[in-house]
């Protein structure tokens, strides 16, 4: 009898304990089967209308972000992370260096009313597009609640 | 000792085909789950902090491939139907917002045009979607 007690213990302890297993397994495919439709994350911008004439804001309070692909070496598809050191885009009637924007677009539409926080972005048509996103990443690391306008006439 | 052990095997449940039919599940939910997108396949410019876009569904994906080649949703279209194709997902859609998902390879010139052709279509507004830094594979 108590052999075979015994021996139906150690028969019950040898097996192996698969629910964990199962469990995690299931939390796995759980986990895929929400994932599929993943998330997008990207930079919301507003198109003005090509045709129109009238700004909506006086001229002089217009802020716009002019890359060039003079002074912006970003015309060939950038192999690296970042932006080249030398990039040099124009905000309002100044010539700054790429990685002063987020300090320089704060100075200048902080202090308005989230509302007004607005950046007129124009862009070279030879530049990278990928460049063209770094240096809009970096305007909108400078503020919050920054509503970008892509002026996208020609 | 023979029977009592035998009874005992029989009294638990086997789950070895349950978790044989999991994990096949699994694997097949991995391998369609890059497949599942709509468009193309796009290496999305990679950038420092992109702002959530939320999921696909209810959007209206516009896709510039490697070669400029335009995409509405899974529909391949010429640049010159691009605008009717964009009008007939508008019409499809019932809160439709777009997004560009454009190749990092891309000149800014090709954006930008898909961006009036939107603008075209009535919208103010357009997302350009991009991967964060620290993003899955999402778009590889």
């Amino acid at each position: 009898m108590e052999f075979n007690r015994g021996d139906s213990g150690s028969n019950l302890q040898s097996e192996i304990n698969i629910t964990p297993l199962v469990d995690v397994v299931l939390v796995l495919l759980i986990i895929f089967m929400v994932i599929v439709p993943l998330l997008m994350q990207g930079y919301d911008v507003d198109i003005p209308k090509s045709t129109n004439a009238a700004p909506a804001q006086s001229q002089e309070s217009r802020l716009i972000l002019i890359i060039s692909a003079t002074t912006c070496g970003i015309v060939k598809p950038s192999v690296g992370e970042g932006l080249p050191t030398d990039c040099r885009v124009i905000l309002g009637d100044q010539k700054i260096a790429a990685t002063e924007l987020p300090a320089r677009v704060g100075d200048i539409l902080g202090s308005r009313p989230p509302e007004k926080r607005v950046l007129f972005l124009a862009a070279d048509d030879r530049l990278n597009y990928e460049g063209v996103l770094r240096i809009l990443d970096l305007a909108k690391s400078g503020v919050e609640d920054l509503k970008v306008e892509f002026i996208t006439a020609n | 000792m023979r029977l009592g052990e035998s009874a005992k095997m029989q009294a638990s449940i086997n789950v070895t085909p349950l978790v044989d039919v999991v994990l096949v599940l699994l694997i097949i939910f991995m391998v369609m789950a890059p497949q599942m997108r709509k468009g193309p396949e796009v290496r999305l410019p990679k950038t420092e902090k992109p702002s959530q876009q939320g999921d696909e569904r209810g959007r209206i994906l516009v896709s510039i491939d490697e070669g400029g080649r335009l995409w509405v949703n899974d529909k391949q279209v010429a640049a010159e139907q691009f605008g009717d194709a964009l009008r007939a997902a508008v019409a499809a859609e019932s809160d439709p917002k777009v997004v560009i998902r454009g190749d990092a390879k891309l000149n800014f010139r090709q954006v930008r045009l898909a961006m009036q052709a939107v603008e075209q279509a009535g919208f103010r507004g357009v997302g350009l979607i991009a991967k964060g830094r620290n993003a899955g594979t999402r778009g590889e």
